[in-house]
């Protein structure tokens, strides 16, 4: 069997390279020049040639948009098709467009399901549920069970891209994913849960009255705000704190 | 009290960078950023209160598509050293309170502000990536490198500069607050506190359940046993 140009070292190198992926986020080209930075090991590896080269890296600044752990499985199968071009196989510039193209849209729709929707406000919860106890052991736990999945994928995704190519998101891979978000988002509501009971009975004597009704307004208030896009939580947050700043001051 | 400013500043400048330039690790969330200066200034209790708070907010605030989120890297980072700062040199627990509910505030604040602090960054990019484009088509392979090198010296600088200038404001308004009306504040930080965390709590439950009704009844489930186990004791 031929060797593939492309090693292992190379793809951890991109995997690395991955973390600055929105170093330089702008509107015109989002991703485009923290992706072609990324991809960068595989082509100085592929074209000897400087200018093509060039061509190819210039080629990889263009937009670029998706969610920034899950890129690293576009990267892998973009960069397996840079193989093939390199090689001769048939892989035009169009065709390399397309699949960034398709590929950074449905990564972007799981993984901001997946990361921002699901991932960290679990992890969130549950190191508030840590700290609320009085413990620093909440932050560490926090970070550690969100960047299980973000580190682990961001690593070793690009290599997972490279080895599946084009259809690294088959439907298999997709069901899984989505069964992972639901596992994880009643997780997440159950730990909501027990955040709310833990808040209404601080260190097994319950809390007082007012303190229960105010955080049942809380829930009510945040319920009803988390309806429409504005005013946004900080503002409701930032428009709650001020008034009961100034209830006090005229009471 | 010189030294833990300066290291909150200084942290400012890696929550900034940890926020969306470089790995997106979740370092810079407020809880993280709380148990650091917790212990830089060797007081957790204020720093976690304080953190716990700015967390529950920060968690429902969300990074999609193009949409530039509020800044609770820089928030959480100032909001918890202006309350550290502030309770240093308060002995009593009144206004010690009187001092979380001052540095929340001003960590919202620090953040809302700070979503303009991004777009500019975001918008002199645009700039830099036509440049880098123009220099790799005329031979200049490091440009890539140069550029990203570029980025995040200026999410740094920018970090830390704009986490000093909200430190120096919110300590030069809070601190005569906090000595004059620290009653009134620690009654606002009573009635605000339970307000804060439920909002922030039903914005996460919103994401999580996402209106189905299963989800709903997990929570419900979750919270009356979380209840009675902590009512009444494990059976």
């Amino acid at each position: 069997m031929m060797e593939r140009p492309l090693r292992n070292a190379t793809l951890l190198r991109m995997g690395l390279r991955a973390s600055l992926l929105q170093a330089t986020w702008n509107y015109e080209r989002q991703q485009g020049l923290g992706w072609a930075f990324a991809l960068a090991p595989a082509i100085e590896r592929l074209y000897a040639d400087p200018a093509e080269r060039r061509d190819r890296l210039a080629e990889h600044t263009a937009y670029f948009n998706t969610q920034p752990t899950l890129a690293s499985l576009a990267l892998g199968a973009v960069a397996g098709l840079e193989e093939r071009r390199a090689a001769g196989g048939g892989v035009d510039h169009e065709a390399v467009a397309r699949v960034k193209v398709i590929l950074g849209s449905s990564l972007a729709a799981i993984g901001d399901r997946l990361f921002w929707f699901t991932l960290r406000p679990f992890s969130a919860c549950l190191g508030v549920l840590v700290a609320l106890g009085g413990s620093w052991l909440g932050a560490p736990l926090m970070w550690v069970c969100y960047n299980l999945f973000h580190i682990g994928l961001r690593l070793f995704g690009v290599g997972w891209g490279f080895r599946a190519g084009p259809t690294v998101l088959n439907p298999q891979v997709r069901r899984r994913f989505n069964r992972l978000v639901g596992s994880l988002a009643v997780a997440g509501a159950a730990l909501v849960g027990v955040v709310v009971a833990v808040l209404l009975v601080p260190g097994g004597q319950p809390a007082t009255l007012v303190f229960q009704a105010l955080l049942a307004a809380g829930l009510s208030l945040g319920l009803i705000a988390a309806q429409r896009a504005r005013p946004s939580p900080t503002e409701w947050a930032l428009g709650t704190g001020l008034l009961c700043v100034i209830a006090t001051w005229f009471r | 009290m010189n030294l833990g400013l300066l290291a909150t500043v200084l942290l400012g400048g890696l929550a900034a960078l940890d926020a969306a330039p470089v790995a997106q690790t979740l370092f810079s969330q407020p809880l993280v950023t709380a148990t650091l200066l917790g212990w830089v200034w060797g007081e957790w209790k204020v720093a976690l209160e304080t953190g716990v708070v700015l967390q529950i907010l920060a968690a429902s605030t969300l990074p999609v598509g193009a949409r530039t989120p509020e800044d609770y890297a820089s928030g959480g980072v100032v909001g918890i050293g202006v309350a550290l700062a502030l309770a240093s040199q308060q002995p009593f627990q009144m206004a010690r309170e009187a001092s979380v509910l001052i540095g929340v505030l001003v960590g919202l604040l620090t953040a809302v502000g700070g979503v303009r602090l991004l777009k500019w960054q975001r918008r002199s990019h645009e700039s830099l990536s036509r440049w880098c484009e123009a220099e790799i088509r005329r031979g200049d392979e490091s440009a890539l490198a140069r550029a990203h090198r570029a980025a995040i010296l200026l999410a740094f600088a920018v970090g830390m500069a704009y986490c000093a200038v909200c430190l120096a404001v919110g300590l030069w308004a809070g601190s005569g607050l906090v000595a004059h009306e620290s009653l009134r504040l620690s009654r606002a930080w009573a009635m605000a506190r339970p307000l804060w965390l439920g909002l922030g709590l039903a914005q996460l439950l919103s994401a999580f359940i996402q209106r189905r009704l299963s989800r709903a009844a997990v929570f419900g489930f979750a919270l009356i046993g979380a209840w009675l186990v902590l009512m009444v004791g494990m059976p």
